[in-house]
């Protein structure tokens, strides 16, 4: 019997049975807490790994740039074979060159827009329509352009005059990216008249050799001026995702608030039932209750009516977590994710927490009043 | 044996600027088995001995020895471990606690040091007081003179040396009112336990060995019985 074991728990039951909706109010305070920072919390975790879903795999590309700040314009075949040296055997260096150039589209008037230039393009992209290799001549368009102008393999546009023949339509790629294709013409970088390059991409097969590339590559041309730019796509993903730890941290934030109303109507609540109990308490101190017991049925009250609404908290953040996961990331069942046991798990302790700071100022107040006081009614 | 030794007990309250003496200057001793009755008018200071001699609150001025020991400047915390010990309170409006059975409520003294055998034993202080039918009610399932039964086997659960009951009689009609107190004389003289009964009620003085008199703070006339 529980009672035998924990005989406070016995009395603190009791007491609280006693006042069943009164106690049932109070604990409910707790409840929607636990559930508000619980869901809040699962909600942000949801918002992260949707967004990281979308981001895709960047983590192990960069770009390297070179730093118009210092007057450098494009990059040389020379930074190209220190890039390619600097790079591991594995990875994939394409260089690529830009040039602004009128076209048009199914005869319309011609718009300036920017063509790229790349080698090897079967290397970055994979086609939606029609064949990437071989590529020496005609024009690779991402998805949007193509949709734009009704374009697909076979049809023509107008590059400065010269009738161009589009090859593939790109396949979409990740939205954040530098080497999306989604807005963009890819032309044989053979057909480009100027020698340097506007940018190289850089993709490894992990996102920490990534980082050790770009900084052999700065080592080796930073060493005297400040060459290139190098942007690693891993770097601003951790960037990102700082942000929405402090999202999450500000949301649970806010959640918090409705833990302290609960708390509030817990000490109201432990406070009536210590007025009406004052002749009770002062009982038990007379037959031999020393202040700590008191104190310690008190609390265990308190501590009862955290257990109470931190549980039921818990179950209906779980089946919040499921309808959140469900909507945002396409899986109820990602709600089992450890992030979301963290967050489950810190509603639940904040919440009896909340409950026994909240009790105890009541229990001291009752453990306090001297018995003579106490039983004069 | 002297159970209780109090000497020049004096309670001093201060009001307003105005001094109330509750009690001015009383000797009281009470030996083992002595079933004492304490009467007097409302205010006389019956309740304040009381609660003086059942070390629940602590006089202005004299000593009370407990058992040969002095336990006037005693602590909060040792004044309750000795009030646990060696004393049981019967109070006038029983305070039972509403929560839990008879028996529980007869354990409650006890209940913190979880002992397994305080069960048993609270349910044979029961039944010697005649409620072994009413173990497991609650105390609102029970009548006036059965809840007065209860508290009386609350106040014998932990073998007290002093039993001390404020108006035990009360509320209760003069048939349950002798049953009570026929358990007093009982407990007084087969378990030795010294008794002291605040009351307003002449038919406890057919009970008791002698019967203090109490006028504002001072013992009047003191009357011995003839048993
Ligand atoms: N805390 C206190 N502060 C001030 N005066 C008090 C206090 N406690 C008791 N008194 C006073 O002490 C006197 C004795 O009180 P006590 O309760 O002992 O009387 P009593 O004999 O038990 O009376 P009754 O028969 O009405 O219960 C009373 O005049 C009362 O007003
Ligand atoms: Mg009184």
């Amino acid at each position: 019997m529980a009672g035998r074991f924990f005989p406070a728990a016995l009395m603190a039951r009791r007491n609280l049975t006693r006042t069943k909706m009164r106690s049932l109010l109070a604990s409910l305070g707790i409840v929607i807490g636990v559930v508000a920072i619980a869901s809040l919390g699962m909600f942000g975790v949801a918002l992260q790994y949707s967004f990281t879903q979308n981001l895709g795999n960047v983590g192990n590309q960069l770009t390297v740039y070179p730093n118009s700040g210092e007057n450098i314009t494009e990059l040389t075949e020379r930074d190209i074979r220190t890039i390619r040296r600097e790079a591991s055997p594995t990875a994939t260096v394409s260089p690529v060159k830009t040039r602004t150039e009128p076209v048009s589209y199914n005869r319309e008037d011609a718009v300036r827009e920017q063509i790229y230039g790349v080698e090897d393009p079967a290397a970055l992209y994979e086609a939606k329509e029609g064949r990437v290799s071989p590529f020496r001549s005609g024009a690779l368009v991402g998805s949007n352009v193509a949709e734009e102008h009704d374009l697909h393999p076979g049809s023509q546009i107008t590059v400065n005059g010269t009738s161009v023949r589009i090859r593939a339509v790109l396949e979409e790629g990740d939205p954040f990216s530098s080497t999306n294709p989604d807005n963009r013409i890819i032309m044989p970088a053979t057909s480009f008249s100027q020698r340097g390059y506007s940018e190289v991409y850089v993709i490894e097969s992990t996102g920490t050799r990534a980082n050790e590339t770009a900084m052999g590559i700065r080592d080796a041309l930073n060493d005297r001026e400040e060459r290139v730019f190098v942007q690693e796509l891993g770097s601003l993903v951790d960037t990102i995702e700082e942000q929405f730890q402090i999202i999450n941290t500000v949301l649970a934030g806010i959640a918090s608030i409705s833990l302290l109303v609960a708390g509030i109507s817990i000490l109201n609540v432990m406070l009536m039932s210590t007025v009406e109990r004052r002749e009770e308490i002062g009982v038990l101190r007379a037959v031999g209750y020393q202040k700590r017991d008191v104190l310690k049925v008190m609390l265990m009250e308190a501590t009862l009516l955290g257990f109470l609404g931190g549980i039921a908290g818990v179950i209906l953040s779980v089946g919040a977590g499921l309808a959140i996961n469900h909507y945002a990331v396409g899986d109820a069942m990602a709600v089992f994710r450890l992030p979301n046991a963290w967050y489950v798990g810190a509603a639940f302790t904040f919440g009896v927490l909340t409950a026994i700071v909240s009790g105890l100022y009541p229990a001291w107040k009752a453990a306090s009043e001297e018995p003579v006081d106490a039983l004069r009614g | 044996m002297t159970v209780i030794d109090a000497q020049g007990l004096v309670k001093r309250y201060r009001t307003g600027g105005q001094t109330l003496y509750a009690l001015a200057g009383i000797d009281f001793a009470l030996e083992a088995g002595e079933f004492v009755s304490i009467m007097g008018p409302s205010g006389s200071g019956k309740t304040t001995l009381l609660n003086i001699l059942g070390l629940l609150d602590t006089p202005t001025e004299g000593t009370v020895l407990l058992e040969g020991q002095d336990v006037t400047g005693l602590g909060d915390s040792k004044r309750t471990a000795l009030r646990k010990r060696t004393i049981g309170f019967v109070f006038q409006h029983f305070y039972l606690l509403p929560t839990l059975t008879a028996v529980e409520n007869v354990e409650v003294p006890l209940l913190l040091d979880s002992d397994p055998k305080v069960t048993k034993r609270a349910r044979r202080l029961l039944e010697r007081l005649g409620l072994g039918d009413r173990l497991d009610h609650k105390p609102d399932e029970l009548s006036g003179g059965q809840k007065q039964r209860v508290a009386i086997a609350r106040s014998l659960i932990n073998s007290p040396k002093v039993v001390l009951a404020d108006e035990p009689t009360g509320n209760l009609d003069s048939e349950t009112g002798r049953q009570i107190l026929d358990e007093f004389r009982r407990i007084a003289d087969e378990d030795d336990v010294a008794i002291v009964a605040v009351t307003h009620d002449d038919l406890v003085n057919e009970y008791v060995d002698r019967t203090v008199h109490l006028v504002d703070g001072t013992i009047g006339r003191e009357r011995k019985n003839g048993r």
